[in-house]
């Protein structure tokens, strides 16, 4: 008697969780094209630029009726990026980093976006002054390109306004800050916060593809 | 794609141009540059007056505080407007850069760095330029290390020893006495009791053959011995950090990092039996020693022990008394004072 209430309890809250009367998906295949990113990329007060470009591999559009009746629309947003970023911090290194990753884009009704993005890639940097190396026999000679090659993780989150959404410009500005951690350096870590100003471009045909997309009505 | 090759041609050809060497002649220069030893760059920044053509070498302490630190304005106002000033990072240090090169951080691969850091200096400003060196705290061993190493000592003209160990038994048991004999006297003046009670009772229980971690205890208690001593000068490393942070570009967390990971290295096990008084009978190069009063990290007997032992009689010792640790920091006037005295007498 036991087993056949808790069979039937379990029963009950699946059929309310994944029968919801109310929902209308729908899953389609759309072409999109792929976004351009342009940013300053400010390392607190260092400068830095950052290019990059973001391939989208998932849509999801939300739509939400609130209790008050009014309807609640946003868009989930997955891309895959590259991008091919630089800062200069004077006298210590300048770093050219390349970095491939997932980002995951929300963007509301009103414009406005909220992302995260962890990234990984490679970092070559530059040392920042003439650097010397002295032989055995005392010779001195000078390293051409001195500088040290790292592995790079970076983790980001930020938050932006896409004007598409009410202006019909294909643009979104947005903020964005990052940790970056390199390693091996000097046997330990290095870490460095970056600040992203910029803007991404969404042209009309470039890159296109064919991207899965999903409409959810709740 | 183009816009982006672009990009990267620019970014390195910008960086490129930040490694052209360029080599400044005057009486107020700054000049960064890096030294490659043993998979450690280590950075060099020269400032001042290389006119004079007199450069003193500061080799901080730590291991890994970089030199960063020592360039406070009244050090460029009072010593940098007559000579140069060489802050080297020694590696893991400071702004130094590297990869894994974890298994080269010892005493003798840092005494070879120092060599090459001086050998790049006369291939940089000429083989004529006058050497003096500083070693502080840490530094203080790796100029021992360096002054009884072959015939280094010939690169240089006099050494300045400033709250430095040459040896680091004997400046544990200095450390012992000098907190046990403080200690006792400033809970007998009902001075900061509270404070002075867990020090005495540790020095009165550990009295001799201390291991690793009873060295390293008592360190801590010493780092914290002089700021309840009510005559010493007191650091504000706040206002220190907020005050150079930007102007001089410092990498926070290279600094920081390199810290961490030097201060726990596995050579600091080593280190803590290393001593260079059985070796000193070797130096014959000039020696001002300039200690604090309260230093109990690196008591003045320290110095002492040093004018017993080297081969020369030019020599001047110095004690602060309103400074603990940091003479260079807590007493700035003296410590100018008599560094540039010393370095215009043995030009």
């Amino acid at each position: 008697m036991r087993i056949s209430k808790f069979f039937l309890t379990i029963v009950f809250i699946s059929i309310s969780i994944l029968c919801s009367s109310q929902n209308k998906d729908s899953v389609n295949v759309a072409r999109r094209t792929t976004n351009l990113i342009f940013s300053y990329n400010s390392s607190l007060i260092y400068p830095g630029l950052r290019a990059g470009l973001e391939f989208p591999i998932k849509i999801i559009s939300i739509s939400k009726q609130k209790k008050s009746d009014k309807k609640f629309f946003f868009v989930k947003d997955r891309f895959v990026t590259a991008s091919l970023s630089w800062y200069h911090h004077p006298c210590f290194h300048d770093n050219i980093y390349l970095t491939a990753g997932w980002t995951m884009r929300r963007t509301i009704s009103t414009g406005l976006v909220i992302e995260f993005s962890p990234e990984m890639g490679y970092s070559r940097t530059f040392l920042g002054g003439t650097t010397y190396k002295v032989d055995d026999n005392g010779n001195v000679s000078i390293e051409k390109f001195a500088g040290y090659n790292y592995a790079l993780v970076s983790i980001g989150g930020g938050v932006g306004y896409d004007f598409s959404k009410t202006k019909a410009k294909p643009f979104i500005a947005f903020y964005k800050f990052n940790l970056l951690a390199m390693y091996p350096y000097n046997s330990t870590y290095y870490l460095r916060p970056a600040m992203e100003i910029g803007l991404i471009y969404k042209p009309t045909n470039f890159l296109s593809h064919k991207v899965k997309t999903k409409t959810i009505m709740k | 794609m183009k816009r982006i090759q672009i990009i990267a041609v620019i970014s390195i050809l910008f960086c490129a141009a930040c490694q052209k060497e360029k080599i400044i002649i005057g009486t107020n220069v700054s000049e960064t540059f890096y030294v490659d030893n043993a998979g450690a760059s280590m950075r060099v920044l020269v400032e001042g007056n290389n006119l004079s053509g007199a450069y003193l070498i500061f080799v901080g302490g730590g291991p890994g505080v970089g030199d960063y630190f020592y360039n406070t304005d009244y050090i460029k106002q009072n010593i940098e407007n007559k000579y140069a000033v060489v802050y080297w990072d020694q590696r893991n240090a400071g702004g130094s850069q590297g990869n894994a090169n974890g298994v080269d951080l010892n005493l003798a691969q840092m005494t070879e760095d120092l060599k090459k850091v001086i050998q790049v200096l006369k291939y940089r400003y000429g083989k004529n330029i006058e050497v003096f060196i500083l070693g502080h705290s840490f530094g203080g061993l790796l100029v021992s290390s360096f002054m009884t190493t072959a015939d280094y000592q010939q690169m240089v003209k006099a050494w300045i020893f400033v709250d430095g160990s040459q040896n680091y038994p004997l400046n544990d048991t200095l450390t012992h006495d000098k907190l046990l004999a403080i200690g006792q006297q400033q809970i007998a003046q009902n001075k900061n009791v509270t404070n002075w009670t867990p020090i005495v009772d540790y020095c009165k229980a550990h009295t001799g053959n201390y291991s690793f971690d009873e060295s390293n205890q008592m360190g801590t208690f010493a780092a914290s011995a002089e700021t309840y001593i009510d005559s010493v000068n007191q650091i504000n490393y706040l206002n220190t950090f907020e005050k150079y942070i930007i102007p001089q570009d410092w990498p926070v967390t290279s600094i920081a990092f390199n810290y961490l990971y030097s201060s726990n290295a596995p050579f600091n096990y080593d280190l803590y039996k290393t001593q260079f008084s059985t070796s000193l009978y070797k130096i014959v190069k000039p020696v001002l020693l300039i200690f604090g009063k309260y230093d109990f990290i690196c008591p003045s007997g320290l110095g002492d022990d040093i004018l017993k032992r080297i081969s020369t009689t030019d020599t001047r010792m110095v004690i602060s008394p309103v400074s603990g640790h940091d003479v260079m920091f807590q007493d700035e006037v003296l410590f100018c004072n008599e560094v540039d005295k010393f370095i215009e007498q043995h030009r």
